[in-house]
């Protein structure tokens, strides 16, 4: 929206009538309301009010039956549960890791294989993964990463000693495995953004760094990273708002257990309201989760497209 | 042209917004759709009952006038939201598909469910249900369910491995453990346990429990005992030591997946209601492929006990048909309906004069007549539901890590949540 606006000024000031400016603006501004007025109620209906109405639910105790209003203990409830510090430390765990894995592979993968001959094709073989459901990939990792799965068995089939507390078991181990998981299907939209990114850059540049001395590293650093820029405000901004929710991957391999261990925020939400029926606590974690989302998304677009 | 066209798109998307409400309050009819006055409407969980209620429905016919017409939502999960959301509603269904024990009595509660006391008084004059179970059914008093069917807690076991490894059903705590040796010995894993999903990791707390003290099991769950007591820590310093002895699967081994490793002979057996029949069937098992037992005391002079479990169908207060589904349910557990239902879905009756002809369950039946074991309610539906889907949490952390180091902790856990959980279910009443 901030960058919208921005542009428009920019156009008022730069048109052709710069004395009756405002007034135009303004009327400019009121002409458009109509058209904007369906999708804005749209917006409002689907959005925001059942927001306003979950905001309202979390002040409840609701347990699906009746529902009576208690101001804010659902929240101070959650702030002494030690399974919600757990649950938002993994929510942070799940944020750096998918900020390091696909979007680091993601540009790697897209720039290894727009150099390398037949890199059009390679690439391929990563992007494919993209194209399954999550569901479907946390059964397959499933089939994986199980004690009795095909890890453990080609860890026992090299003669190496398998692990035998499991690899969804533990935490942090369970946590990072399934970052890993989601990172094997996710990197693909990442190596797609890139090379459009890569594709998108102008020859003359690179050449010009070239001429210029730069190569290897140094010329990916000082001159087609920065090009990147744009793309990649875009992918690490997705990454962000995908790591926040991510739910059906971890619901499957792991049910957010052993415990609680690899609970994230999504997962506490949906185990508070559908599990324990806790429709008020569930709400809040809604309206925690929302905020953190919003506020992180809006911060980080924010700083980029002022930087840019 | 062009204008026209923005200009009915506008129409369009403002026209939007009332087709999405008209949309949204269609869908909430939904789940009592297509009334007709011959059938009663059945919400439930089990898409694979969907045989047996055709089978039960036929026979309810010929005696009230009215069929059931089943509706099935696949995922327990969204399942008790459908209820909890639909229940007080006119749009819910005539009857209710649902769980005894503490789950029945969070409905009731509520006020959502008919009062089935005439109907239960009238099964038990004529002999069709044990009239001991009806506390299990009732809330404040009243009953407020009907049993669905009764599945007893054992041990089925793959009737082939133990030939090969030349062992017999234990008839003591001791030859128990003796055979979990030698099939562990023969590279067999001779116990399935899993925490995988969820509500399996209660299985094996509550059956050494019960096989302990049954008691101090039946203490606990009602709340009149702590988790942190002796007998608890007992059951839980067992249940380790065959983690340490290796008796049991990896806790996160596939819950699907466990018929398929009992016919497979990779586990020699696995602790499960009778319920559970009809899916070792389908995994292959033929009749001579497996049995079952019931699991011996831990100690030769405790009482015998038996874990039992009953789903249960409720009348809706709103149900749109509602005098037909209050005669549906007050012949519901009669004989004729009872046989072709327990047949189809392979368990046995709450009627104790419904026979069945399947050689396992008739195997689960003489060891119950000749034990005459106390019958204990499931861990499931014998406590409040947050404590019980909390205390699967601690049970499955335990799994994951079953040291002698982790039982206090575990316990000391399931104890504080137990008294939050009392408190809160006490202040709810």
């Amino acid at each position: 929206m901030a960058l919208l606006e921005k542009q428009r000024t920019r156009a008022g000031e730069e048109g052709p009538r710069p004395a009756p400016r405002l007034s135009l603006l303004t009327k400019d501004r009121l002409a458009a309301a109509p058209f904007l007025l369906g999708a804005v109620a749209l917006v409002a209906a689907l959005l925001l009010v059942p927001f306003l109405a979950t905001a309202y639910q979390s002040l409840t105790r609701d347990d699906g039956f009746t529902s009576s209003f208690i101001g804010f203990d659902n929240y101070l409830a959650l702030l002494q549960d030690p399974t919600f510090g757990r649950s938002l430390l993994n929510t942070l765990l799940w944020t750096v890791g998918t900020l390091i894995l696909p979007v680091g592979l993601g540009l790697l993968i897209a720039v290894l294989t727009n150099a390398v001959p037949g890199g059009r094709w390679l690439k391929y073989v990563f992007v494919l993964p993209y194209a399954l459901s999550g569901t479907a990939t946390a059964v397959i990792w499933g089939f994986i990463l199980r004690s009795d799965g095909a890890l453990n068995q080609a860890i026992e089939f090299f003669g190496g000693d398998a692990s035998t507390s499991g690899w969804l078991l533990t935490w942090p181990t369970n946590t990072i495995v399934m970052i890993v998981a989601s990172t094997w299907q996710a990197t693909g939209v990442t190596v797609i953004l890139f090379m459009i990114g890569l594709q998108a850059i102008p020859k003359e540049v690179v050449q010009a760094g070239e001429l210029d001395g730069a190569s290897g590293l140094r010329l990916f650093w000082h001159v087609v990273l920065p090009q990147l820029r744009p793309v990649t405000i875009v992918v690490v901004g997705m990454s962000i708002a995908n790591s926040l929710r991510v739910f059906d991957l971890i619901w499957l391999l792991t049910k957010g257990g052993p415990g609680a261990a690899s609970e994230t925020l999504a997962v506490t939400m949906y185990r508070q309201t559908f599990i324990l029926s806790d429709y008020g606590t569930g709400a809040a974690v809604a309206v925690i989760l929302s905020v953190i989302v919003v506020g992180a998304s809006w911060f980080y677009l924010r700083h980029q497209y002022k930087r840019g | 042209m062009y204008g026209m066209k923005r200009r009915s798109l506008v129409t369009a998307a403002a026209g939007g917004v009332p087709a999405a409400l008209v949309l949204a309050s269609c869908s909430q009819g939904s789940s009592s759709g297509g009334q007709s006055s011959d059938v009663v409407t059945l919400n439930g969980d089990r898409a694979d009952f969907t045989d047996a209620y055709g089978l039960a429905g036929a026979e309810l016919e010929a005696i009230t006038g009215y069929a059931i017409e089943p509706r099935n939502v696949p995922s327990t999960e969204n399942y008790q939201q459908v209820v909890r959301s639909s229940l007080q509603t006119d749009s819910t269904t005539d009857l209710v598909k649902w769980w005894n024990g503490y789950r029945l009595q969070d409905l009731a509660r509520s006020g959502g469910l008919a009062d089935l006391s005439g109907q239960w008084d009238s099964a038990v004059d004529q002999g069709w249900v044990n009239p001991e179970t009806r506390d299990s059914f009732s809330y404040d008093g009243k009953v407020y369910g009907i049993p669905m069917y009764k599945s007893y807690w054992v041990v089925f076991y793959n009737t082939g491995v133990f030939d090969q490894v030349g062992i017999a059903p234990p008839a003591t705590w001791d030859e128990f453990e003796e055979n979990n040796a030698k099939l562990r010995d023969a590279g067999v894993t001779p116990l399935f346990a899993t925490q995988e999903a969820g509500w399996t990791s209660s299985i094996w707390f509550a059956e050494i429990l019960s096989k302990l003290d049954p008691v101090f099991y039946a203490d606990l769950m009602v709340g009149e005992a702590k988790y942190t007591d002796e007998p608890a820590q007992e059951a839980m310093r067992i249940w380790s030591g065959m983690y340490a002895e290796g008796y049991f699967t990896a806790a996160d081994v596939a819950w699907d997946s466990e018929p398929s490793l009992l016919a497979k002979g990779e586990v020699a057996q696995v602790p499960m209601g009778t319920w559970r029949n009809g899916t070792f069937a389908e995994a292959g098992l033929g009749e001579a492929d497996y049995s079952a037992f019931l699991l011996p005391t831990v100690h030769p002079d405790t009482a015998p006990s038996v874990i039992v479990e009953s789903g249960s169908i409720s009348v809706a207060e709103n149900a749109p048909n509602k005098e037909a589904a209050l005669e549906t349910m007050a012949n519901w557990l009669a004989p004729e309906v009872q046989q072709p239902w327990v047949d189809n879905i392979k368990d046995t009756s709450a009627n104790p004069q419904v026979t069945t002809d399947d050689p396992i369950l008739e195997t689960v039946l003489e060891a119950v007549g000749a034990q005459e074991p106390t019958e204990l309610v499931r861990y499931w539906e014998a406590s409040p539901p947050a404590l019980i889907e909390g205390g699967v949490q601690y049970l499955g952390a335990f799994m994951a890590d079953p040291s002698e180091s982790n039982i206090m902790p575990t316990l000391e856990n399931l104890q504080t949540l137990a008294d939050d959980e009392w408190a809160q279910w006490d202040a709810g009443s």
